[in-house]
C-alpha cells in the first residue's frame, strides 16, 4: 500500500504523461491519493482518503437516491425534500443538539441532491471525526418528526422553488428535460414539478415509506477524506455504522424507449432575458468500461468549450452571442449532451441554431486533428489536478464518481479512457449519437406583455 | 507522523503555523511593488494580483470605469496575443485569469500547475502589463457588462438584485454609491479611452501587492516584482469616504417586479470594518445571529426552522456578494465602510410583513437582552475552528493574507482567534449594542404586489403567518408580539425593477 501510494504520488505530481512511464497507456492514475475500501457485513462501504492536507477531516455520505429514483406520479421532487427531513432530529439529538454538536466542531456543514444522488457533508477538525460519525449514525438509524414538523419543511421546500424562480436556466431545465424525456424520471429537474411540490404537505406517510426504502446501508456510502487514519476510521465506523439494517427495495427505473423524432420546444420567460437555445442530442449513461461517453465529454470540450471554434466565431467575432457552453453531466442513465447559447437578439436565434448544428454535423465528417485532440486530453488532466485544492473538494470529487459506480477505481478508469479517445472514436460518436431522432431543441424567450407560460 | 506529512507532496503547508511564518510581506522598494509570498510544498501555484483601486474610483460619469478595465485586462488580448489566441494557450493548461472587483480592491486571480508556469505567466504579465486595448475587445465586454445589468442582475437574480439596490440606498451620493458594474447610462458613453486613462491612473506600482502561494521556484518572485516594476510609480490618491447619511426611521423602498415570492434585505452604516477594534466581537455577534447559510444561525432557527418560512435568514457586517452561489466568502473584498445587513430569502407574499417585523423584532431582542454566556461559548468555539475553513485553500489563504494586510492586522487565523479566547459575552453585548440598532434603517422589498405591500406598511397593519401546518403554543404566542411589532417607518417608495441601475 505504501510503496504503491508513493510511487502514485511521485508521477501524479507531473502529469506530463512521458516523464512517468513511456506513454499514455502507462499514464500514472489520475487519482493520486492514498485510500482504502471498506465494505461492512451490512452492505455501508467506507472509503478513506489521505488527502495530504493537515487538520481537517471531510465527511461526505452519499446515498445513491435522487430524483432519479421518483418513479410514482405526483412524487417529484421527493429525495430533495427528504434531504431536508434529514436535519429534523432524532430522539436523542434532536436538531439543536444536532446543530450544537456541529457548532462545536467548528464545521461547515450543508447536504444536496442531485438526480442521481443525496449527498450530506461536514468539514471539521479531525479530532471531532468520531463524534460526527456518531452523531450522522443517529439520524441515518433513527430520523424522526412529526406530521407538523414534515408540513413546515415543505414550505421551505417552496421557498426554494420560488428563489429559483427568477433563473431563465431553471425553466429551460423544465422544458428541455419535459420535451427529451417521455418515460425517464429525468423527465423531471430534482426540484420537481411545481404541482408536486404545492402538494408536499400532504405526503407525510410517503416520506416514512421513502427513509425505509433508501436510507438503507446498501445505498450507502461514507467517504472519510483528509487527516485521517485508516484502521481508526474503520474502527469508528463499524462501531457506529454496523448495527444499521440492510433494507431489500429496489426501484424500478423506467428505461427511455429510443428517441423517435427530433422536438422543438418554445418557452416563454415572465421577465426579460437574453434568449436561451438549448440544442440536445440524447447521449449515452456514464461508463468507465465503454469508449461512449468518455469520448463524448472530450467532443464537448473540443467543439464548444471557451476555446472551440464555435464560441470564437460566435463570441469574440461575430459578438452574436453571449456565452456559449457545452453540457453533458455525468449521469446514471442516458442524458441530454447539450449545448446551450445565450443570444444577444432574438432576431439572430435562427443563425446561431444553424451555427451549433453545423459544428455537430462537422464531427462527423471531419476528424479532429490530433493536436487538438491532445490538448482536450491535457485540458481534462490539468483541469482534475486544478481542481484538488482542499480536502472538500477531494471528497466533493470522489462522492460525484462514488455515485456514479461505487468504487474509487472509477475515476483512474475514466481517465485512462479520455486518454484512449482516438479521432475515429469523437467520428462514431457524433454519428451513434447525433441523430434527427435524438434532437430537442429548446428556445427560451421573453415575450413582452407575455406572462410566461406553464408557471401561472 | 511529522516525519510523513512533510514528505507529502500534495501537502498545502506542513502546518498552519508554520505558514504563517513563511508567509512574509515586503512593502514596496523604491521603484518596486510589495510582494506577499506563502510557499508551501505543492504542485499548484497562485497568483493572486491585488490593485487598491475599484469602483469608488470611478470618475463621475464614467462609473463601471474600473470594473471595464479589469474585464478587458482578464478577457481581452494582450499587445502580443488577441483573446483567442490567448484562450488557445491557457485551454491545454486548464488555467485562466480571472478579476473580482470592488469598491476599494481589484484583485487577478488563477491558479496553475508548475509545470505550466512559465508559459502561463508569461500569457498573465502580457495580459497585465501590456494590454491590447483592442475596439472589438472592448465593444464585446461593454457589451456584456450592459447585459449583466440589464437582464442578468435586474431580471435573473432577484436576491442579488435585492443586496445590491440595499447598497446603492444605503451609499447614495457616496463614492460607494453606484452597482460596481455602472449604469446603463455611463456605460452607454464609456469609451475605450476612459478606460485606458482608469488604467494608468489606477494600476501603479504603490497600490500594488503581488501575493504568491504553493510551489513556485526559488527566483519566481523577483521575477513578478522585476517585471511589474514597468507599472507607473507612486499611488492614486484614495477617494475620500464621506459619512454615509442615514435615516432616522425605517426607510422601505419596494422593487416592483413580476415575482412568486417577496424578498427582503436591509441594514444600515457600521463604523465597524475588519481592522476595528471592535470587529471580533461584532463578527462573534454576527455568527451568532446571522452565521451565512448555517442552520446556527438564530434568525434562520426563528423564521425558517421553527416557521417554515423560507429557505435561510442570515446577517452580515461584511460586504458579501453572489451568496446565493457560494458558502464562504471570497477574500479581497476590503473595504473601508461596511454595513450591517440581514437577508431574509423568498418568503410567499403573504408573510412579507411578518418576516420583516420577525427579523427586526429579533434583532431589536438581541440588541436589548444580548446573548447569553453559554450562546457566546458556543459561538466562540465554533469561530475559532471555522476560521480554519476559510483558508482552506491555497487561494483562499493566500486571499485572507492579503486582506490582513490591506486592514494592518497580522496573519488572520492566528489573530482572529486570539481575539475570540479574549472575548466575552459582556464585550460582545457592549459591540451590539454600540454598533447595531433595529431603527433608522433602510430595507428593500422585491415583490409583485408593490402598492398591497405599501398599504399593509402605512396602515400599521398587524402582520398574521401564514402556515402550512399549526405551529406550538409558544410561537403562537409569539407571533402575536411580531405581529403587533411596530415599524417605525419614515418612508415609502416603489420603483419598478427595470428603472434600477440605469443611471
Amino acid at each position: 500500500m505504501k510503496a504503491h501510494r508513493a510511487a502514485a504520488l511521485a508521477c501524479a505530481v507531473s502529469l506530463l504523461a512521458e516523464s512517468c512511464g513511456t506513454g499514455p497507456a502507462d499514464a500514472p492514475p489520475i487519482f493520486p491519493y492514498a485510500h482504502e475500501v471498506h465494505d461492512f457485513a451490512n452492505g455501508l462501504r467506507l472509503v478513506a482518503v489521505d488527502s495530504g492536507y493537515p487538520d481537517i477531516v471531510s465527511l461526505y455520505i452519499a446515498v445513491n437516491v435522487g430524483s432519479r429514483n421518483e418513479v410514482e406520479p405526483g412524487r417529484s421532487g421527493f429525495a430533495h425534500l427528504f434531504e431536508h427531513m434529514m436535519f429534523r432530529g432524532t430522539e436523542k439529538n434532536p436538531p439543536e443538539a444536532w446543530q450544537a454538536a456541529m457548532e462545536a466542531a467548528g464545521a461547515s456543514t450543508n447536504a444536496y441532491t442531485s438526480d442521481d444522488r443525496t449527498v450530506y457533508h461536514a468539514t471539521f477538525a479531525k479530532e471531532d471525526l468520531e463524534s460526527i460519525l456518531a452523531l450522522e449514525a443517529d439520524r441515518f438509524q433513527n430520523l424522526e418528526y412529526s406530521e407538523e414538523t414534515f408540513k413546515t419543511e415543505t414550505r421551505a421546500v417552496l421557498s426554494e422553488y420560488n428563489k429559483n424562480f427568477a433563473n431563465p436556466f431553471r425553466k429551460l431545465d423544465e422544458g428541455l428535460r419535459a420535451a427529451v424525456f417521455t418515460t425517464h424520471t429525468y423527465r423531471h429537474t430534482t426540484m420537481g414539478f411545481i404541482e408536486d411540490v404545492e402538494n408536499m404537505p400532504a405526503m407525510y406517510d410517503y416520506g416514512l415509506q421513502f427513509f425505509d426504502r433508501y436510507y438503507r446501508p446498501e445505498y450507502t456510502t461514507i467517504i472519510v477524506a483528509g487527516d485521517v487514519d485508516f484502521g481508526a476510521a474503520r474502527a469508528m465506523v463499524e462501531k457506529h455504522w454496523g448495527q444499521w439494517e440492510r433494507g431489500g427495495y429496489r426501484a424500478d427505473i423506467p428505461v427511455e424507449p429510443p428517441p423517435a423524432e427530433a422536438k422543438r420546444v418554445e418557452l416563454d420567460f415572465q421577465a426579460p432575458t437574453l434568449p436561451l437555445l438549448a440544442v440536445s442530442f440524447l447521449g449515452p449513461a456514464y461508463d468507465d468500461a465503454t469508449i461512449d461517453s468518455a469520448a463524448m465529454d472530450v467532443i464537448s470540450f473540443h467543439a464548444f468549450d471557451e476555446n472551440s471554434t464555435l464560441y470564437k466565431k460566435l463570441v469574440i467575432e461575430e459578438q452574436k452571442v453571449d456565452a456559449v457552453m457545452p453540457s453533458y453531466p455525468d449521469h446514471r442513465d442516458p442524458y441530454p449532451f447539450a449545448v446551450i447559447a445565450r443570444v444577444k437578439d432574438a432576431a439572430d436565434i435562427g443563425y446561431v441554431e444553424e451555427q451549433i448544428m453545423e459544428t455537430f454535423e462537422g464531427l462527423k465528417n471531419t476528424p479532429v486533428p490530433a493536436d487538438e485532440l491532445e490538448a482536450v486530453k491535457s485540458h481534462l488532466r490539468y483541469r482534475f489536478a486544478l481542481a484538488m485544492d482542499s480536502t472538500e473538494a477531494i471528497a466533493d470529487t470522489l462522492a460525484h464518481y462514488l455515485s456514479l459506480r461505487r468504487d474509487p477505481e472509477t475515476v483512474n478508469k475514466r481517465y485512462a479512457l479520455y486518454a484512449r479517445v482516438t479521432p475515429g472514436d469523437i467520428q462514431a460518436m457524433a454519428r451513434k449519437y447525433f441523430t434527427d431522432s435524438a434532437r430537442t431543441v429548446a428556445v427560451l424567450t421573453h415575450r413582452p406583455g407575455g406572462k410566461g407560460n406553464a408557471d401561472d | 507522523m511529522t516525519e510523513r506529512k512533510r514528505s507529502r507532496l500534495f501537502a498545502r503547508a506542513a502546518a498552519p503555523a508554520l505558514a504563517a511564518a513563511l508567509a512574509w510581506a515586503s512593502a514596496a522598494r523604491g521603484a518596486e511593488p510589495a510582494l506577499l509570498l506563502r510557499p508551501a510544498e505543492s504542485p499548484l501555484v497562485t497568483l493572486r494580483i491585488l490593485f487598491g483601486a475599484g469602483a469608488a474610483s470611478d470618475p463621475k460619469g464614467k462609473e463601471g470605469a474600473a470594473a471595464l478595465t479589469a474585464a478587458m485586462l482578464s478577457g481581452g488580448g494582450s499587445r502580443r496575443m488577441s483573446y483567442d489566441d490567448i484562450l488557445d494557450s491557457f485551454f491545454p493548461m486548464a488555467a485562466g485569469v480571472s478579476a473580482q472587483i470592488d469598491k476599494e480592491m481589484t484583485v487577478f486571480v488563477g491558479t496553475t500547475h508548475v509545470e505550466n508556469l512559465d508559459a502561463y505567466y508569461g500569457i498573465v504579465r502580457g495580459m497585465l502589463l501590456e494590454p491590447g486595448w483592442r475596439e472589438d475587445d472592448f465593444a464585446r465586454l461593454k457589451d456584456r457588462a450592459l447585459n449583466y445589468l440589464r437582464v442578468q442582475l435586474r431580471a435573473n437574480n432577484e436576491e442579488e438584485l435585492g443586496k445590491e439596490y440595499l447598497y446603492l440606498k444605503i451609499y447614495e451620493n457616496h463614492p460607494y454609491g453606484h452597482e460596481n458594474t455602472g449604469t446603463v447610462r455611463s456605460l452607454e458613453a464609456m469609451t475605450l479611452e476612459d478606460v485606458k486613462a482608469f488604467y494608468k491612473a489606477n494600476y501603479r506600482r504603490g497600490n500594488l501587492t503581488i501575493g504568491l502561494s504553493g510551489g513556485y521556484p526559488a527566483g519566481f518572485p523577483e521575477r513578478v516584482r522585476s517585471d511589474f516594476a514597468a507599472l507607473e510609480d507612486g499611488a492614486p490618491e484614495k477617494p475620500a469616504l464621506p459619512e454615509p447619511k442615514t435615516p432616522g426611521k425605517l426607510r422601505v423602498h419596494i422593487v416592483e417586479k413580476d415575482t412568486r415570492s417577496t424578498l427582503i434585505s436591509l441594514g444600515f452604516p457600521i463604523e465597524v470594518n475588519r481592522g476595528h477594534s471592535d470587529w471580533p466581537a461584532l463578527k462573534t455577534a454576527q455568527s451568532y445571529f446571522g452565521q451565512h447559510r448555517s442552520s446556527k444561525s438564530l434568525l434562520y432557527r426563528r423564521i425558517r426552522q421553527i416557521r417554515g418560512m423560507n429557505y435561510g435568514d442570515y446577517a452580515y457586517i461584511e460586504y458579501f456578494p453572489r451568496g446565493m452561489f457560494l458558502t464562504e466568502p471570497e477574500p479581497n473584498l476590503g473595504r473601508r465602510q461596511q454595513i450591517f445587513q440581514i437577508w431574509i430569502r423568498p418568503v410567499v407574499p403573504e408573510n412579507g410583513l411578518f418576516a420583516l417585523k420577525t427579523a427586526l423584532y429579533e434583532l431589536d431582542k438581541l440588541i436589548r437582552e444580548g446573548i447569553s454566556e453559554e450562546d457566546f461559548k458556543a459561538t466562540a468555539a465554533f469561530l475559532s475552528k471555522y476560521v480554519n475553513l476559510l483558508t482552506q485553500t491555497q487561494s483562499g489563504a493566500l486571499g485572507y493574507a492579503l486582506d490582513a494586510g490591506y486592514y494592518g492586522l497580522p496573519d488572520f487565523n492566528g489573530w482572529i482567534k486570539q481575539r475570540i479566547a479574549a472575548l466575552t459575552a459582556d464585550a460582545v453585548n457592549r459591540a451590539v449594542r454600540k454598533h447595531l440598532r433595529a431603527t433608522g434603517l433602510d430595507a428593500v422589498i422585491i415583490t409583485k404586489d408593490a402598492q398591497a405591500m405599501r398599504r399593509m406598511l402605512e396602515t400599521g397593519a398587524r402582520a398574521k403567518p401564514l402556515y402550512a401546518s399549526p405551529p406550538p403554543d409558544d410561537v403562537v404566542a409569539e407571533d402575536k408580539i411580531i405581529g403587533a411589532y411596530k415599524l417605525d417607518i419614515e418612508s415609502v417608495s416603489v420603483t419598478p425593477a427595470e428603472t434600477i441601475f440605469e443611471r
